[in-house]
């Protein structure tokens, strides 16, 4: 069964009629498809150099010395810095921690080495090939201390500190940060329930790998002592607040503008130590430099998917209402992460959906290891909380007898009047997740094929609701802002300072000002985010785009469009009721081909200004700031921290390769509700895109640590990235709308509900083809082979991978767990911790 | 140092070039071409990819001199930049006396049959792994005109894309297959 994808209008002739909702072909192609825009590493300024940063081979280490001289008479060397040179010059920085932040991260190592790849010294040069060079002349002297790679190893009580020195306020150890959900009672759930199944379940650590690398050039001017950054960033502000901070200099003196961004699926929002130690080199200078990313440092140090371990417990009554979850979380954030542990809040919160599960328990730690920096990725704890949950959830179907469609069936919420709240304390304002649920299983074929089975072949279902928005607990904002004029030609320039870096947002505001304003598509502009002239707003991450952007522009299109009736009303001499916009100029109703055309009325305003009504202020712009109604996260960890939700229903037919080991998704079917859809080729392609990155977090893409904390796969030659051959056609794609009751437009997020449920039906299609439930991730052909091989062995019927494996030396059994390393045991009273304070 | 010519989108360039210059840093530094891009340096990801005497090759893979007297085309040989100004866009009070631009702002058969079924397709989403993928596919379809969805998958395995799943990017190879096909026979 093949759908036809939208297609859009064709592009030589003007978009006609309502855009939003139509697949207008995108403002951004041109540029990118003929090779004039410019990406961060085509920037060149006059005068520009080069700069280089040496990175540490181990992966914990105590700093003796870093002895630079050398390097410093290198030919075209210009000026080299190490971490020595800026204590007590530039201010720390750090991870988002409640409601402070810790300053656990500098430009470079000072005392201590935490993780490969972690900044040393760096050099600029006139040429990169001579600041290359010059690395290599830097002696250093480093004594090695052992690495913590496994995150259990680092919460035993006798660990070595990795973070030394710093005081972590809700921490201890190698724990920086605990979570805590407390809904009803677990106890009593666990007493009454018909079925609890249990399972440890382990999750990768995936990268971004944006092909666009990481970097900045950065321009000081010593008089005017402004400081201009181009950065390949999600979010302008993060890193102009956060640099003034590092650098102590006026905020208005450091501007940031975002050159093309070729993508960054979470790993770009957040500012970086090259952008740090770019500027300090610009300061010294005063020569604009350019520092720019290699592959292998981008993997090491870009940032990296939160591993979590979860000993989880699923209860169901007797009929296979969920009516419990608890689970104990090692959350592994890596050496150090600005956004990790909101990565474990957030999914847990979040990836409760979509069932409305009466009694949670969760404790969390969040731990600190000696592997890459923890951050943001699509999904952001999500696909890693789903793919324990929904494989639980077949579990517990497959001890009650139910079919796992019937069983997500009778926990989809599916209230009867919205919005609803959970008792996890989400208000979900709409949603179709019951149906997306039945139209993916059908479209995969589920009961035809459970009624015919084949031989290694199996299917999988998943469900996930994705945040459209979301109030960090430690970011206690979710806010965008769009600044809109009307030029004096009637073309329309819109401001805003969240990145579009691959969403479309040129053409997607456009379609809402095109709507909004009666102004054509084509005379509509989105300027470049700079943070002289772009208001203030967070950055592009957590899916806000649509929703949370596009109701700003929505805002500022409908207080412009107010300014123009009015100009419009006194030229005309007419009540702004009976007024209408449409094709570029203000008609009276019914009247379409009369009126005034917006170049006149918006000339009006700047040039002849005697013309506008009395006291009417001559301005042709607006501005509009949209932050959600969202709630702060509660003490117990509930609360509804996005503005709406986004749902998603996946099934996976997979086929396995008994001979290889070879798995591969033959067919994939996924229904979703995104609300009210602005661009639906836009959307499709965000789904499509969303379902890459679940492939390969499922079947392959991981980063392979040794014992001493050497990443073996910092390249694209051994890191799985999933190629064109591994997708299966992904034309089973289905919206099912529930236009968001919250969201003035009806937007929900698009960008991340592609990836949620991914690895979750591809790993319960695996145990349907094959009888092998793997509880680690990603799935390799070999352990496929290996777990086929001992099942066989045995004469098992199921089998767990790699629990059931000789060599297993976790605990394979839940009598055989950790008790969770409860904050109590810490001596800190966390239920009671109000009264403390 | 040494001093080599490589003939780029038609025109000869001409540099001292320290001898371990790769064909994608002449391309991008010494000839002022940016749309070749530059995302692994290690052959795989295809981001860099351009045609030399006409085969598809990596240009991060190959030295300059290497290519020294020989001919390479870019993704900015397929279109052209327009030299001549933009039309000033306008309303209708003034269209008799003005064409309006299309919503592109440029006139889109300046684009290459690849390049405009990317932009019909939604083939791209942020771009940077485009040029690479184009040229891929311009090459590939100009020896291969009737390819099957598979063909097309084979023939861009060795591009990589984070962002579009690949779904559009065959859609766009299997469009551009076509629209190339119906050039031909015209
Ligand atoms: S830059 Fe040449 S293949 Fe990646
Ligand atoms: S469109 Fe972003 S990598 Fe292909």
């Amino acid at each position: 069964m093949t759908q036809t994808p939208h297609r859009p209008a064709e592009h030589t002739t003007r978009p006609r009629g309502r855009l939003v909702g139509q697949s207008v072909p995108r403002k951004e192609d041109l540029a990118l498809l003929t090779g004039t825009a410019r990406f961060i590493d085509d920037i060149k300024l006059p005068g520009m150099v080069y700069a280089k940063i040496l990175r540490s081979e181990v992966a914990h280490a105590r700093i003796r010395s870093v002895e630079v001289a050398a390097a410093r008479k290198m030919p075209g060397v210009l000026d080299v810095l190490c971490g020595a040179d800026l204590v007590g010059k530039v201010k720390p920085w750090g991870d988002m921690m409640q409601d402070l932040l810790v300053g656990d991260h500098t430009p470079f190592a000072v005392d201590k080495v935490l993780y490969e790849g972690q900044e040393l010294a760096a050099v600029a040069a006139q040429t990169k090939y001579q600041a290359l060079d010059a690395l290599e002349a830097i002696e250093l002297d480093l004594e090695e201390l052992p690495a913590y790679v496994d995150p259990e190893e680092a919460i035993k009580p006798d660990a070595a500190l990795i973070q030394e020195g710093i005081t972590y306020e809700f921490g201890d150890g190698n724990i920086f940060d605990r979570y805590k959900l407390r809904v009803g009672d677990i106890e009593a759930a666990e007493a009454e329930a018909a079925a609890v199944v249990r399972q440890r379940f382990s999750t990768n650590r995936q990268a971004g790998a944006a092909l666009d690398p990481h970097g900045c050039v950065a321009s000081f001017d010593s008089f005017t002592r402004e400081l201009t950054v181009y950065s390949s960033t999600q979010s302008i502000y993060m890193v102009r607040d956060v640099l003034a901070d590092v650098l102590q200099i006026p905020r208005n003196k450091v501007r940031v503008i975002v050159p093309e961004v070729g993508a960054g699926f979470g790993s770009k929002a957040q500012i970086f130590p090259y952008e740090v130690i770019a500027s300090i080199f610009s300061m010294r200078l005063g020569r604009p430099v350019h520092l720019v990313l290699g592959r292998k440092e981008i993997f090491q140090s870009g940032t990296a998917r939160n591993s979590q371990i979860r000993y989880a417990e699923l209860m169901c009554d007797r009929d296979g209402h969920i009516t419990g979850y608890r689970d104990y979380t090692v959350h592994n954030c890596g050496a150090m992460s600005v956004w990790g542990n909101q990565v474990l809040h957030i999914g847990t919160n979040v990836g409760m959906l979509p069932y409305a599960i009466p009694n949670i328990r969760v404790d969390g730690n969040i731990v600190h290891t000696n592997t890459a920096p923890g951050g943001a990725l699509r999904g952001f704890g999500i696909p890693q909380f789903i793919w324990v949950k929904e494989q639980l959830v077949d579990m517990a179907a497959a001890e009650l007898g139910l079919d796992p469609l019937e069983m997500r069936a009778r926990n989809v919420i599916r209230p009867e009047s919205f919005p609803f709240r959970t008792p996890m304390g989400q208000v979900i304002d709409s949603t179709t997740v019951y149906d997306c649920l039945h139209k993916s299983a059908a479209a995969i074929g589920w009961t035809e094929t459970k009624a015919n089975p084949v031989p290694y072949e199996g299917l999988g279902l998943a469900v996930s609701m994705k945040y459209t928005s979301c109030r960090h607990p430690s970011f206690d904002t979710d806010l965008s802002a769009v600044r809109l004029r009307l030029e004096t030609d009637g073309t329309v320039t819109i401001y805003s300072s969240d990145v579009t870096h691959g969403q479309a947002h040129a053409t997607m505001l456009a379609q809402i000002v095109a709507d909004g304003l009666g102004v054509g598509f084509e005379k509509i502009t989105l300027a470049r985010p700079d943070s002289v002239t772009s208001p203030f707003g967070l950055g592009t991450y957590a899916s806000r785009g649509a929703a949370v952007l596009g109701t700003a522009c929505r805002l500022a299109t409908e207080r412009l469009r107010e300014k123009v009736l009015a100009i419009a009303a006194h030229v005309l001499e007419a009540n702004a009721d009976d007024l209408d916009i449409g094709d570029d100029r203000v008609f009276v109703k019914g009247l379409p081909d009369s009126g005034l055309y917006l170049e006149i009325l918006a000339s009006l305003a700047a040039y002849r200004t005697h013309q506008l009504p009395p006291g009417f202020e001559p301005t042709m712009e607006a501005i509009a700031t949209y932050d959600t109604p969202t709630e702060r996260e509660g003490p117990d960890g509930t609360g509804n921290l996005s503005v709406t939700y986004s749902a998603a229903a996946h099934a996976a037919r997979v086929r396995v390769d008994p001979g290889t080991g070879l798995i591969r998704v033959v067919d994939y079917a996924m229904a979703h509700d995104t609300g009210v859809v602005i661009n639906p080729l836009v959307v499709e392609g965000q789904h499509q895109g969303g379902f890459l990155m679940g492939l390969g977090m499922v079947l392959g893409e991981d980063y392979v640590y040794d014992d001493e904390g050497h990443l073996t796969n910092a390249s694209f030659k051994d890191y799985l990235a999933p190629t064109s051959t591994d997708v299966p056609e992904l034309t089973k794609i289905y919206e099912l709308p529930a236009p968001s009751l919250t969201i003035p437009g009806g937007q929900k997020g698009a960008g991340e509900s592609g990836t949620g449920p991914v690895p979750a039906a591809v790993g319960n299609a695996v145990f349907d083809a094959t009888g092998v439930r793997f509880t680690s991730l990603p799935i390799t052909p070999q352990q496929m082979l290996l777990a086929l091989r001992e099942k066989d062995r045995r004469g098992l019927a199921t089998f767990r991978y790699p629990d059931d494996m000789p060599g297993f030396t976790g605990p394979r059994e839940p009598q055989d767990w950790p008790e969770p390393l409860l904050p109590d045991d810490m001596g800190f009273d966390w239920d009671n911790f109000e009264d403390e304070l | 140092m040494v001093n080599v010519t490589i003939t780029v989108n038609g025109q000869p360039v001409a540099a001292d070039i320290d001898e371990r210059t790769l064909l994608l840093e002449f391309i991008r530094d010494v000839a002022g071409l940016t749309g070749t891009h530059n995302g692994c340096l290690e052959a795989r990801c295809g981001c860099c990819s351009v045609e030399l005497d006409g085969a598809i090759v990596k240009s991060c893979n190959v030295l300059a001199v290497q290519a020294a007297g020989r001919s390479v085309t870019t993704i900015e040989g397929l279109s052209p930049q327009r030299l001549h100004p933009a039309e000033h866009i306008t309303t209708g009070s003034l269209a008799g006396m003005y064409q309006p631009l299309d919503m592109l702002g440029a006139d889109a058969a300046d684009l290459h049959p690849v390049q405009a079924a990317f932009h019909k397709c939604h083939a791209l989403q942020c771009g940077f792994c485009t040029p690479g993928m184009v040229m891929a596919l311009k090459n590939y379809l100009a020896e291969n005109p009737e390819p099957t969805r598979d063909d097309i998958r084979a023939a861009i395995a060795g591009n990589l894309c984070r962002c579009t799943g690949y779904q559009h990017i065959i859609d766009a190879g299997m469009e551009a297959a076509e629209q190339l096909r119906a050039q031909a026979d015209a």
